[in-house]
């Protein structure tokens, strides 16, 4: 798969997270699994998507909230991670997506503020019809580029450092999901703290431990 | 009374869409909301020029709601200029249910609805369903709900018009969210023990042990922290890793 390609959905998953439709093709575990049916892998798509979904678990967009991005990072790790050995494309590609999302973040902030600019203001300036079409249609455009662009740069980057991080991660698989795991149980511990807190829901927690722990066991 | 018809509604709720488009700090969604009712006012104002234009001023001000409840605000605007309302009960319309429509969207689709889909998928894939089950069940069980809530609203919208909050009353989407979050920190409990249930074959004791003390203190941590909880693991997590990288590259 080429590099324009993956770069043109990283835009278009963009699109999908704020601009358009918002039907959650761009969530992680989406992203995932269609960048590694492109690249050849939908399993280790999968598992660095799904590992990143728990990290934006406790994420909630709310009001003008600033949050990181999933879509287009995801694709970056799953493009760069699938050229590594197992472990070490998992680490790296979600070690790559973390800070993307936060590059993604600081993205959206620049084009809201470049799109606050482009849409009509009704009470300095006349508000016409053509105007307002142009101006949202260029947000929307805005956000696309900026997609497009963070996926190429992003995967164009990683690339270049895949080659030299693929030898030097010591740990196995296991490990590495060990690792990946203690980092998710923040962001779960806080959804659980966000969602009523231990009182009211620390009971239902247990329950569905216990109750998938045994049932893993016996099946 | 003057009309948008059906094709300038249908244009409306599939301009709802993309609300988001043009989403700045100054105006928020107003730009996408102006933009959504644009083929409706269109065709209220044939003929009314200097209407139009009041139009177009009133609805491109700051709004800002769930983007899925959006389409119940424009649904009522719709209804609402249908009727010739008085332009500042309009106004007044819009800035009353901004913060509600937001607030309601936010608990029952970014804290119930989402999180519970995710989670339901991602345990349908820990416990061995291929890659393409588990992302249509996401995907299509999401859409259902997404769909559903924004067809709903709108309707709700162009047939209650500014008494709409009597149909938000009556969905009790408070209950709703509550049971919502309440599934999905079942289901995190859930993804969490099959986890460990499936490491029990795999993962070494020591590995088992490290899992299950960093995840206890990592989940005391993130409760203490609450929403900035993503923050701390993002960073520590990327440190982490970053370490491990250079520790093998030197050692």
């Amino acid at each position: 798969m080429d590099l324009l390609t993956l770069s043109l959905i990283g835009g278009l998953l963009a699109l999908d997270g704020t601009s358009v439709g918002q039907f959650m093709v761009s969530r992680p575990m989406v992203a995932g699994v269609l960048t590694g049916w492109l690249v050849g892998d939908p399993v280790i798509g999968l598992l660095i998507g799904g590992i990143l979904e728990l990290y934006f678990i406790s994420i909630f967009p709310v009001g003008g909230a600033e949050f990181p991005e999933g879509g287009p990072p995801t694709v970056v790790a799953v493009a760069v991670g699938t050229t590594m050995p197992g472990p070490a494309g998992v680490a790296f590609g979600v070690a790559l997506a973390l800070l993307l999302s936060r590059v993604g973040s600081v993205s959206i902030r620049l084009l809201r503020r470049a799109t606050g600019r482009l849409v009509p203001d009704p009470v300095r300036s006349g508000v016409t019809p053509a105007r307002v079409v142009w101006a949202h249609m260029a947000g929307v455009g805005l956000d696309l580029v900026r997609g497009f662009l963070l996926t190429l740069t992003g995967i164009w980057v990683g690339l270049g450092i895949a080659p030299q991080a693929a030898g030097a991660w010591p740990l196995g698989m296991p490990g590495t999901l060990t690792l990946l795991a203690i980092g998710a149980s923040i962001p779960a511990g806080a959804f659980v703290g966000s969602l009523g807190g231990w009182r009211k829901r620390g009971v239902l927690f247990m329950a569905g431990i216990i109750g998938f722990l045994l049932a893993s066991i016996v099946l | 009374m003057r009309t948008g018809g059906t094709f300038g509604k249908v244009s409306v709720f599939l301009r709802s869409f993309l609300i988001q488009g043009s989403w700045n700090n100054r105006t928020m969604i107003g730009g996408g909301f102006v933009f959504a009712l644009l083929p409706f006012l269109r065709r209220v104002f044939k003929g009314d020029e200097e209407g139009f234009q009041k139009a177009l001023h009133r609805h491109s001000e700051h709004f800002n709601a769930h983007p899925y409840f959006s389409s119940l605000a424009l649904g009522a605007a719709c209804r609402m200029e249908e009727e010739a309302e008085d332009p500042e009960e309009i106004r007044r319309f819009k800035s009353a249910v901004r913060g509600p429509l937001g607030s309601l969207g936010d608990a029952v689709v970014w804290v119930g609805w989402r999180p519970a889909l995710v989670l339901g998928a991602l345990t349908l894939a820990l416990a061995g369903a291929p890659p393409g089950v588990t992302v249509a069940f996401f995907l299509i069980g999401y859409n259902v709900g997404h769909l559903t809530l924004r067809i709903w609203g709108f309707k709700a919208g162009l047939e209650r018009g500014k008494r709409v909050g009597d149909s938000v009353r009556a969905a009790r989407f408070p209950k709703i969210a509550d049971t919502l979050a309440a599934a999905g920190v079942f289901l995190l409990g859930g993804l969490v023990g099959l986890a460990f249930g499936k490491a029990l074959d795999v993962f070494s004791w020591a590995l088992l042990l490290l899992a299950l003390t960093g995840g206890v203190w990592g989940i005391w941590l993130g409760s203490l922290v609450g929403q900035k909880g993503w923050r701390w693991s993002f960073w520590a997590v990327f440190a982490t890793l970053g370490v491990v990288f250079l520790a093998g590259w030197f050692g």
